[in-house]
C-alpha cells in the first residue's frame, strides 16, 4: 500500500466509523425512547450488531469514494 | 509500479504515447498536459514515446490526461492482460474485483468470468503494471497469475482443481461428523434419541467443544476472505457467511458461559445452527468444486488433444521429441493411430485422419501428398510424412483454444442485469438485514412473538429467546438466505458451455455477444459463390444432336479448350478428365473473342461458342435454341458446339450448390428465419440458384463493397440478421450485420473476421450456430429466473413474513441449505446443455450413418 492509499484507508475510516456511530446512536436513541424495556444486554447487543452491520454497508460506499478522490 | 509519489499529494505516471513525430508534437502535448488542472511536471520524450507526468492526484486523473492526448490526435496505447483468478465464488466476488481493478488509476476495462475464472484487463502501461494488478487481486483473498495455455495451461489448471477440491474435502471431513454429532446431541431429549444417545453429548460444554472447531477450522475461510475484501471497500458472499456463522456462534457461546447474560439462557444455544450453517456452505463449496470445472470440459478436451511427442527426421533420422519442440520446416512421421502433433502439408504416405475433434466433421478425411493436416486430429489406417508448416501458438488447435477462451472470457448483454444486482447486493442485504433487525427489536418481537415459535422442519423451540436474539436471529438468517451464488452462476456457466458446445462442432463463437446474437436471428444473408455454391463451375450438361455421341462431343469441347485459360474451359477440361476421357492437343486454336473459340483437331473443326459464333458461321443450330433458353434458365453457362459446320451439341457449365444448402435452408426457414441470398451475378443466374436451393429473397448485381448497404436495409425493417460469407472478401458485411459467420474458413481461424467462425465448409453449421445460441440463451434465461426466483422468494421468508400468520420462521441452517441448492440446480441446469446436440448432428446420430468417434487422447 503506497502512501497515497493509506492516507486513503485514512480518511475513509473516519467516515465510515461515523456513519456506523451514528445509526448505532440513533437505535441506541430509539430504545430509550420508545417506551418499551430493554435488558442491558439486548441494548448493548443490538448496538453491537448495528454497528457491526453498519460499518459493512457503509465502507464498500466509502473507501472508493474517498480512494477516487484522492487517487484520482 | 509506474505511479509513484513525489510527495504528499503529487503522483507521477508514465504514459506511452504514439503517434508523435517531430519536437512540436513533444512541445504541443507538454502544454497542454501542463495546462490541466493538478499537473505539476510534465517530461515528453520523443524517441521512448513516453510521457512522464508529475500531478496531484486529487485533481487530475490518468483518464483525463489519456483524453487531452487523444484529443490532440495522437494514441495513448492500451495493453490488455488475461489473468486466472482463483478462490472467487460467486457474482460478488466478480463484482468485488471487478470494482477494485476499475479504481485503479490507469485500467480502462475490465472483465472478470467467473466459471472461468479469468480477468480481462485492459489498462495503459505506464500508469499501471501488470504486477500492480495482479498484487490488487491477491490483496483481496484472491490467487491471480497470467493465463497460461495448452498442456501448462491444463496441467496448472488441474492441479489448482485439485487443491481446491482437496481443501473443501477436508473442510467436509471435519464439518459434516462434528454437525452431525452437534444436531444429535442438541436434539438427544426428543424422540427415540435418549434410548441411543449418550447424556454427555447434550451437554452445552461438549456441544461447544464440537462447534468450535467446526466455525474455526471450515469457517475460517469465510472470516479471512470477507476481511481481505472489507479492508478494500468490497464485500462479498463471504461476508454473509462470516456474519452469519460468527453471530450463531457468539450468542450460542454466550448462551453456554453466561447463561444469564439475557440472550435466551442455555435454552437457545443454536449450536446446530453455528455448526449445520458452516456444513452446508462447506458443502456448498465443495459441490461448486466438482461441478464447476465441468462447463469449461470442452476446452480441456480439445487441450488434451495435443500430442505430447513427435517423431522427426533430424540429419536422416527418426527421432521423438517433445511436440513444441517441433520446428516449422521439420518432417514429421506419423503413424496408424497415432495423433498428430502440428499443422502440415503430406510429402509422402496415404491415410485417413479424423478431424472431428477439430472440423466436427464425423467422417475420416482422406490424405495423400499436399494435403492439408491438422495437430490434435487422429491418424487413423496409414502412415505418412508430412512437412510442418505451423507450430506452437500458430497451430489451428492453439487458436481454437484461444479463440475459445477469449470468447469465455466475455460477457453477454444479458449478464448486465445480474451484474448490476449482484454488484450492488451484498450491500443491500446489509441495509435489508438491518431494517430486519430493527424491524423485529422494535416492533415485531413485541406484536407477534409467541413462546410456541419453531424453526420449519425443526422441533427445537424457541421460546427462551429475548428480543435481541430473536431480532439477530432473523437478520442473521436473512443474511444467508441472501446469497447470489446462483445469479453469479447463471450466464457465465451457460456461456462456457455453450461457447464448448459449438467448438466441439466445429462453430466458434468470437465472444459471449455472438452467442447471445446468434439467438435472436431471425434473417440469414448468404453470400452465393463459395458459400451456397462450391465457387468453381463445372460441367452440369451435356447435350447432343442426332449424330453425336456424348463422351465424343465431351472430349473435343475439352480439346477445344485446353488451350484457353477461360475459367469455363478450364471447368470442361476438368470434367472430361473427371470422366475418365482422353484429352489431346489440337493442331490449331483459335480464340475468337467475344464468341468462342476454333480449334482443328485431327482434321476436323471445333467451334465452341455462342449464338453469335454459329450465327457468323452459318450454322443452323436447330431446336438447340430452345435447350439453350431452357438451360440459361437455369442459370447456367450454355456453350453451342459444331464440328465440321454441324452443330454438334450444347455444354453446360456451372457453379453448382453445396451438398447440404439445400437442406440447411429448409431448416432455417422451419425455424422462422427468412434467408436470403445475395450476390454480384445477374438476376437470371442468381435466380435460378436460389429456385434450386430454395430461397425466394434475392440480392443480384450487388457489388462487394455494396454488400453491407443490402444488410442495413434489412436491418432498417427490424430484421436481426446474420450474414455468411467468405470472412475476407465479404468483411464489410460481415461486419455491418449483427452476426457475422464466416463459413469454411479451414483451419487459420485467426485470420477470420466475422462473430462466428465455422471451420469446416458446410453450410448445416449455421443453422447449428444459431440452435446453439438459442438453446444457450435459453438456459441462461431458466438459470436467471431460478436465481432471481430464489432470492426474491427467499429473503422475505427469511425476513419472517410467514411468523405472524404460521408462528415459523426459517432457521440460519435451514438458508444455507437452500443457498448451497440454488447454485447446484443453476449448475446441474447448465450441465445439461452438454446433452444438447444441433439438428444436423442428431440427424446423423439418428440415421447412423456416421457414428460421432469420441475424443482421442493424445499420445
Amino acid at each position: 500500500m503506497n502512501e497515497l492509499e493509506l492516507k486513503a484507508a485514512r480518511q475513509a475510516s473516519v467516515f465510515y466509523i461515523a456513519i456506523s456511530l451514528v445509526i448505532t446512536l440513533i437505535f441506541l436513541a430509539i430504545t430509550l425512547v420508545d417506551g418499551n424495556i430493554y435488558t442491558a444486554v439486548a441494548r448493548i447487543g443490538g448496538m453491537i450488531w448495528v454497528f457491526i452491520l453498519s460499518m459493512i454497508v457503509s465502507m464498500p460506499i466509502v473507501i472508493p469514494a474517498v480512494k477516487k478522490k484522492i487517487m484520482g | 509500479m509506474s505511479e509513484t509519489m513525489r510527495s504528499d499529494k503529487l503522483a507521477q505516471v508514465s504514459l506511452p504515447i504514439e503517434g508523435m513525430t517531430c519536437a512540436a508534437c513533444v512541445a504541443k502535448v507538454e502544454k497542454a498536459l501542463k495546462n490541466m488542472a493538478g499537473v505539476q511536471e510534465v517530461h515528453v520524450n520523443l524517441l521512448s514515446g513516453k510521457a512522464a507526468v508529475a500531478y496531484a492526484s486529487d485533481q487530475a486523473g490518468v483518464p483525463q490526461m489519456v483524453k487531452m492526448i487523444q484529443d490532440l490526435g495522437y494514441e495513448v496505447p492500451e495493453e490488455e492482460v488475461l489473468l486466472t483468478v482463483r478462490g472467487m465464488s460467486c457474482a460478488a466476488c466478480v463484482a468485488k474485483v471487478e470494482k477494485a481493478l476499475k479504481g485503479m488509476p490507469g485500467v480502462t476495462s475490465v472483465v472478470v468470468n467467473l466459471p472461468a475464472e479469468s480477468a480481462k484487463v485492459k489498462f495503459y502501461p505506464g500508469a499501471v503494471d501488470k504486477t500492480r494488478i495482479k498484487k490488487e487481486i491477491n490483496a483481496m483473498g484472491y490467487e491471480a497469475s497470467e493465463k497460461v495455455t495448452g498442456q501448462e495451461a491444463l496441467d496448472r489448471e488441474k492441479e489448482a482443481r485439485q487443491k481446491e477440491l482437496l481443501f473443501q474435502t477436508r473442510n467436509m471431513w471435519i464439518a459434516w461428523p462434528l454437525a452431525s454429532l452437534v444436531m444429535i446431541g442438541m436434539f438427544r431429549d426428543m424422540w427415540i434419541l435418549p434410548y441411543f444417545v449418550p447424556k454427555i453429548l447434550g451437554n452445552v460444554y461438549v456441544l461447544w467443544a464440537l462447534t468450535t472447531p467446526i466455525a474455526f477450522i471450515p469457517g475460517w475461510q469465510f472470516f479471512k476472505h470477507s476481511w481481505n475484501g472489507l479492508k478494500r471497500g468490497a464485500t462479498d458472499m463471504n461476508l454473509l457467511y462470516a456474519t452469519g456463522i460468527g453471530a450463531a456462534y457468539i450468542i450460542a457461546t454466550i448462551n453456554t458461559f453466561w447463561p444469564d447474560a439475557g440472550f435466551g439462557g442455555r435454552g437457545a444455544t443454536f449450536f446446530e445452527s453455528a455448526a449445520l450453517l458452516t456444513a452446508f456452505i462447506v458443502l456448498g463449496r465443495f459441490l461448486e468444486a466438482i461441478t464447476r470445472g465441468r462447463t469449461s470440459e470442452s476446452i480441456r478436451k480439445l487441450m488434451s488433444l495435443q500430442a505430447k511427442t513427435a517423431r522427426v527426421i533430424r540429419k536422416g533420422e527418426e527421432v521423438e521429441i517433445a511436440a513444441d519442440e517441433v520446428e516449422i520446416g521439420d518432417i514429421v512421421v506419423v503413424r496408424p493411430g497415432e495423433s498428430i502433433p502440428v499443422d502440415g502439408e503430406v510429402t509422402e504416405g496415404y491415410s485417413a485422419v479424423d478431424e472431428a475433434m477439430i472440423t466436427g466433421e464425423s467422417m475420416p478425411v482422406e490424405k495423400r501428398a499436399g494435403s492439408q493436416v491438422t495437430g490434435a486430429t487422429m491418424n487413423k489406417t496409414g502412415s505418412f510424412k508430412f512437412k510442418a508448416t505451423r507450430v506452437g501458438s500458430e497451430t489451428a488447435l492453439a487458436q481454437i483454444i484461444k479463440m475459445v477462451e477469449d470468447a469465455q472470457a466475455t460477457k453477454a448483454p444479458i449478464q448486465k442485469l445480474a451484474d448490476f444486482v449482484a454488484g450492488h447486493f451484498i450491500a443491500g442485504v446489509h441495509v435489508l438485514a438491518l431494517i430486519v433487525f430493527f424491524f423485529w427489536f422494535f416492533f415485531g418481537y413485541g406484536a407477534f412473538f409467541s413462546p410456541t415459535s419453531q424453526f420449519i422442519l425443526s422441533p427445537y423451540s424457541l421460546a427462551e429467546v429475548g428480543v435481541f436474539g430473536f431480532a439477530l436471529l432473523l437478520s442473521v438468517t436473512t443474511l444467508i438466505i441472501s446469497c447470489p451464488c446462483a445469479l453469479g452462476l447463471a450466464t457465465p456457466s451457460a456461456i462456457m458451455a455453450g461457447t464448448g458446445k459449438g467448438a466441439e462442432n466445429g462453430i466458434l463463437f468470437k465472444g459471449a455477444d455472438a452467442v447471445e446474437a446468434s439467438s435472436k436471428i431471425n434473417a440469414v444473408i448468404f453470400d452465393k459463390t463459395g458459400t451456397l455454391t462450391i465457387g468453381e463451375p463445372s460441367v452440369t450438361d451435356v447435350h447432343v444432336t442426332a449424330g453425336f455421341d456424348r463422351n465424343d462431343v465431351l472430349r473435343l469441347a475439352a480439346i477445344t479448350e485446353k488451350s484457353s485459360e477461360h475459367p469455363l474451359g478450364e471447368a470442361i477440361v476438368r470434367g472430361a478428365k473427371e470422366e475418365g476421357l482422353s484429352v489431346g492437343d489440337t493442331d490449331d486454336f483459335e480464340a475468337i473473342p467475344g464468341h468462342g473459340v476454333r480449334a482443328t483437331y485431327q482434321g476436323q473443326t471445333i467451334l465452341l461458342g455462342n449464338r453469335r459464333l454459329m450465327q457468323q458461321q452459318n450454322i443452323d443450330i436447330g431446336n438447340l435454341s430452345k435447350k439453350m433458353e431452357q438451360l440459361e434458365g437455369e442459370g447456367k453457362t450454355a456453350m453451342l458446339m459444331a464440328v465440321d459446320s454441324k452443330a454438334a451439341g450444347i455444354i453446360a457449365v456451372a457453379d453448382t450448390l453445396k451438398e447440404n444448402a439445400k437442406a440447411a435452408v429448409e431448416r432455417l426457414q422451419q425455424m422462422g428465419v427468412q434467408v436470403a441470398m445475395i450476390t454480384g451475378d445477374n438476376q437470371r443466374t442468381a435466380e435460378a440458384i436460389a429456385r434450386q436451393v430454395g430461397i425466394k429473397t434475392v440480392l443480384a448485381e450487388v457489388l462487394p463493397q455494396d454488400k453491407a448497404a443490402e444488410v442495413i436495409k434489412l436491418q432498417e425493417k427490424g430484421l436481426k440478421v446474420a450474414m455468411v460469407g467468405d470472412g475476407i472478401n465479404d468483411a464489410p458485411a460481415l461486419a455491418q450485420a449483427d452476426v457475422g459467420i464466416a463459413i469454411g474458413s479451414g483451419t487459420d481461424v485467426a485470420k477470420e473476421t466475422g462473430d462466428i467462425i465455422l471451420i469446416k465448409d458446410d453450410i448445416r453449421d449455421v443453422v447449428g450456430a444459431i440452435e446453439i445460441g438459442r438453446a444457450t440463451m435459453r438456459k441462461i434465461k431458466q438459470n436467471l429466473v431460478w436465481a432471481f426466483v430464489y432470492n426474491i422468494t427467499g429473503i422475505p421468508l427469511a425476513a419472517g413474513i410467514l411468523y405472524p400468520f404460521t408462528g415459523l420462521l426459517v432457521s440460519p441452517e435451514l438458508a444455507s441449505f437452500f443457498m448451497a441448492m440454488s447454485s447446484l440446480s443453476v449448475t446441474m441446469n447448465t450441465l445439461l446443455l452438454k446433452r444438447f446436440q444441433p439438428y444436423f448432428r442428431k440427424e446423423q446420430e439418428k440415421a447412423g450413418m456416421h457414428p460421432v468417434p469420441q475424443p482421442q487422447t493424445a499420445r
